[in-house]
């Protein structure tokens, strides 16, 4: 509680920041009471204090903030990619908004052209596009035709108009009836003619025939 | 109100804690907006304390360009051991002392006089915000900075930034010990003998101006 001068000259620094206890608190306030050297002591330190505190704030100079800016950015951006990306990105941005107007502008005509009756709707037979089909019959002749169950395979050529040019029997029986029926029920079906690229050709066609029976 | 206020301040500082993540995390992502905003918050002080550690006002330039290049360079490195104010001044206290090391290889240590004008001197004693000050006034207040500012200059390193870190930049003695890697016990001990040094050397000055 009554330390020396020394002592409590020690604490002074603690006692400026407000860092001593509160019994130490209590033995400077003591001690100074009495104590005029020491009480002079310590208002040179206050004063020091103050003064420190007073001093004006050093700023930055604007060019070396400008520079410091500078550097920091060339820094961000020092490397290929950071240096892509801005070049990519320079070159993108003038075009986003134009390119942007011009995609939704687009969309919303379709839209609306869409919705409309704009495009009457069509209603022929779709043309296949494959790129090679072949005659397809379309119509079997109604002509009675007997093979006594057996099964006649015949080869049919069909020409660009889809008309029947000729045909061959490539297995089975065949009488001279038969082949007259035969004549009739080939010659008035009705064929689709082969199409390459979309576009009628000549093709060939084989036809499973086995007994016709035509009632009426 | 005495417990309000200790809730109100850990409060403040989870909050100002939580700010600083954010700041990091963008930081560290690259984004130059978030340096923008590191370097008008810290550019001001750490040219302050660089200046208060170097001998003059353009190595003081130097060494904070030098202190921010770093930062850039090792923000991905930051780990939150410490708070962001704490990571900065430990960088430039270091950059300013390694600059000054350098510096003292080059020139030999001149001998301390109070009349001798320091370089950074120069423009950097504004007057005091006192209107009503008469010119005496504000002139003598001017030379009492010069003063005081070269009694600080004049200290030996480890006292001066122990000094400079507690008074001008008002920092806690835990604060201090983190960004100087030292202990509080050497905080205490080195600020006590730099207030004691700068109290004998600014003594002389003292008695003369109360003549």
């Amino acid at each position: 509680m009554f330390e020396n001068c020394t002592d409590i000259r020690g604490l002074f620094s603690r006692y400026l920041d407000g860092y001593c206890e509160s019994q130490e608190m209590k033995s400077i306030r003591f001690h100074l009471r009495y104590c005029r050297p020491c009480t002079q002591e310590l208002e040179k330190y206050q004063t020091i204090q103050a003064d420190l505190r007073g001093l004006p704030r050093r700023r930055i100079p604007p060019e070396l903030s400008l520079a410091l800016r500078v550097r920091i950015s060339q820094q961000l951006h020092n490397n290929w990619f950071g240096c892509w990306r801005i070049h990519i990105e320079n070159f993108l941005k003038p075009l986003l908004i134009p390119t942007s107007g011009g995609v939704l502008a687009a969309t919303i005509c379709f839209a609306l052209l869409l919705g409309s009756n704009f495009f009457p709707p069509v209603h022929r037979p779709d043309v296949p596009l494959a790129l090679v089909t072949p005659p397809r019959l379309l119509e079997l002749a109604p002509i009675n035709f007997n093979t006594d169950d057996d099964q006649l395979v015949v080869m049919t050529r069909v020409n660009a108009s889809g008309q029947v040019t000729s045909y061959e029997v490539v297995s089975g029986d065949i009488s001279p009836e038969l082949r007259n029926d035969l004549d009739r029920l080939i010659y008035f079906s009705v064929f689709a003619p082969a199409t390459t690229f979309g576009t009628p050709t000549n093709g060939r066609v084989f036809l499973s025939v086995s007994r016709i029976t035509v009632r009426g | 109100m005495g417990i309000a206020r200790p809730v109100s301040v850990a409060i403040e500082k989870a909050a100002e804690g939580s700010r600083e993540a954010a700041l990091v995390a963008e930081l560290q992502g690259g984004s130059e907006e978030a340096f923008s905003y590191l370097l008008a918050v810290y550019q001001n002080p750490v040219y302050n304390l660089v200046s208060h550690i170097v001998e003059s006002g353009s190595d003081a330039a130097d060494v904070t360009q030098g202190v921010f290049i770093k930062v850039f360079s090792g923000i991905r490195y930051f780990h939150a051991q410490s708070s962001l104010r704490t990571w900065i001044y430990r960088i430039a206290i270091r950059e300013a002392s390694n600059h000054r090391r350098g510096w003292l290889r080059r020139k030999l240590r001149e001998a301390f006089s109070l009349d001798q004008e320091p370089e950074l001197s120069d423009g950097i004693f504004a007057r005091s915000s006192i209107q009503s000050e008469t010119p005496y006034e504000i002139a003598e207040c001017s030379e009492r900075q010069r003063t005081v500012q070269r009694a600080l200059a004049s200290l030996a390193q480890p006292y001066r930034t122990v000094v400079v870190l507690r008074e001008i930049e008002d920092m806690p003695y835990d604060e201090i010990a983190e960004v100087l890697g030292i202990s509080e016990g050497t905080v205490k001990s080195r600020l006590m003998r730099g207030r004691e040094l700068l109290r004998r050397k600014l003594e002389g000055y003292w008695s003369q101006s109360h003549v």
